[in-house]
């Protein structure tokens, strides 16, 4: 142990030390700006997210690309000068810039033309007349729909307060 | 040696005088980030708080928002109400500590834009709120505005932020907790 910590040449313990230190700063920028932890509170995305469960958002997710339908996305409730926020809602985009949305007797209508969405496995009965987004808008829901619609946090988010997409 | 030691001692001296000078007369965003961070631990209260603990907790919470405050509360499936003056914050707090059995609340990423004339400032923050009992966590986007009132910087007006706006659809209106 004494070998490897300290070292029987100084020079050798200061370049590991110096390494160690690139490493650790390197992993924890990597967690601080690209890959943010964060663990899933609540039932609004069962089935697909378990309440407890662990995640990451990839922040660097739509630098080259704009977010996609079927995206699971963190959205930021603070103000976008806050980098690192501590809250996120995570919910699935299903409404892209321009396209008008609508619920019809739980399904979902884009541009007049029913949704599939595979990952929606409870009942929904919602009944919401059509919204058409802004051209910086995103619609986003949670995969869980089987509560009244009043109970359920959706509805149109701005592109800066994506984060960016979850990853498992 | 003699002047290093001056040198040292006056710039001691120097970094003291600051950092008294910052503990005497602290900035309006520290003095206002403080009083945010003791509303939230006045608004908090235990399951084995007694009940005139609670009564007293409710009416300092008051004291922290001026004589007129508006607080306008929209919080969809769980809120829907507006506050007006001291008299029915300590009344909508005690009564919330009669309902539930115990709170616990947070004031998240908060964001100061103090006036210029430095006598107004508005927190833009996120609540984060565990209701004994219950398995959701709530979590509300807010907006304080506050005034410098006598010398003390009081919460003129509350309102709740709409993260994902849904404005557009006219959703039935969710029963009120209060």
């Amino acid at each position: 142990m004494r070998v490897l910590v300290i070292g029987r040449n100084w020079k050798f313990t200061l370049a590991r030390l110096a390494v160690l230190a690139v490493i650790s700063f390197v992993v924890f920028d990597f967690f601080w700006f690209v890959l943010l932890p964060i663990r899933v509170e609540g039932i609004s995305m069962l089935p697909t997210y378990q309440n407890g469960s662990v995640n990451f958002v990839n922040r660097m997710a739509y630098l080259r690309h704009d977010p996609k339908r079927g995206d699971v996305v963190g959205i930021r409730l603070s103000d976008p000068g806050i980098t690192r926020p501590s809250l996120l809602y995570l919910k699935r985009i299903i409404g892209l810039p321009g396209e008008t949305v609508a619920f019809v007797n739980g399904q979902v209508q884009i541009n007049g033309q029913m949704l599939d969405e595979p990952y929606e496995k409870y009942d929904c009965d919602w009944n919401l007349p059509p919204v058409t987004l802004g051209p910086d808008q995103y619609f986003v829901v949670g995969d869980n729909r089987s509560m009244p619609a009043e109970y359920h946090i959706f509805g149109k988010v701005e592109h800066d307060h994506i984060v960016g997409k979850a990853v498992l | 040696m003699k002047i290093v030691l001056r040198v040292g001692l006056l710039a001691a001296l120097v970094v003291a005088g600051i950092w008294l000078w910052l503990v005497l007369f602290p900035s309006p965003e520290k003095v206002i980030r403080q009083r945010l961070a003791t509303v939230a631990k006045r608004a908090s209260f235990a399951a084995d708080e007694g009940a005139l603990g609670r009564l007293a907790g409710a009416e300092s919470l008051a004291a922290y928002f001026s004589t007129n405050v508006e607080i306008d509360l929209d919080v969809p499936g769980r809120i829907q109400h507006t506050i007006l003056g001291r008299d029915e914050i300590t009344q909508t707090a005690a009564a919330a500590r009669s309902t539930v059995s115990s709170l616990s609340v947070k004031f998240l990423d908060v964001t100061l834009t103090i006036g210029p004339d430095k006598q107004s400032a508005v927190a833009d923050f996120t609540i984060e709120a565990r209701v004994g009992g219950e398995p959701d966590l709530i979590v509300q986007e807010m907006k304080f505005t506050l005034r410098k009132i006598d010398g003390q910087w009081l919460i003129t007006h509350v309102e709740t932020i709409r993260t994902l706006s849904i404005l557009n659809f006219e959703l039935p209106r969710a029963p009120s907790i209060v």
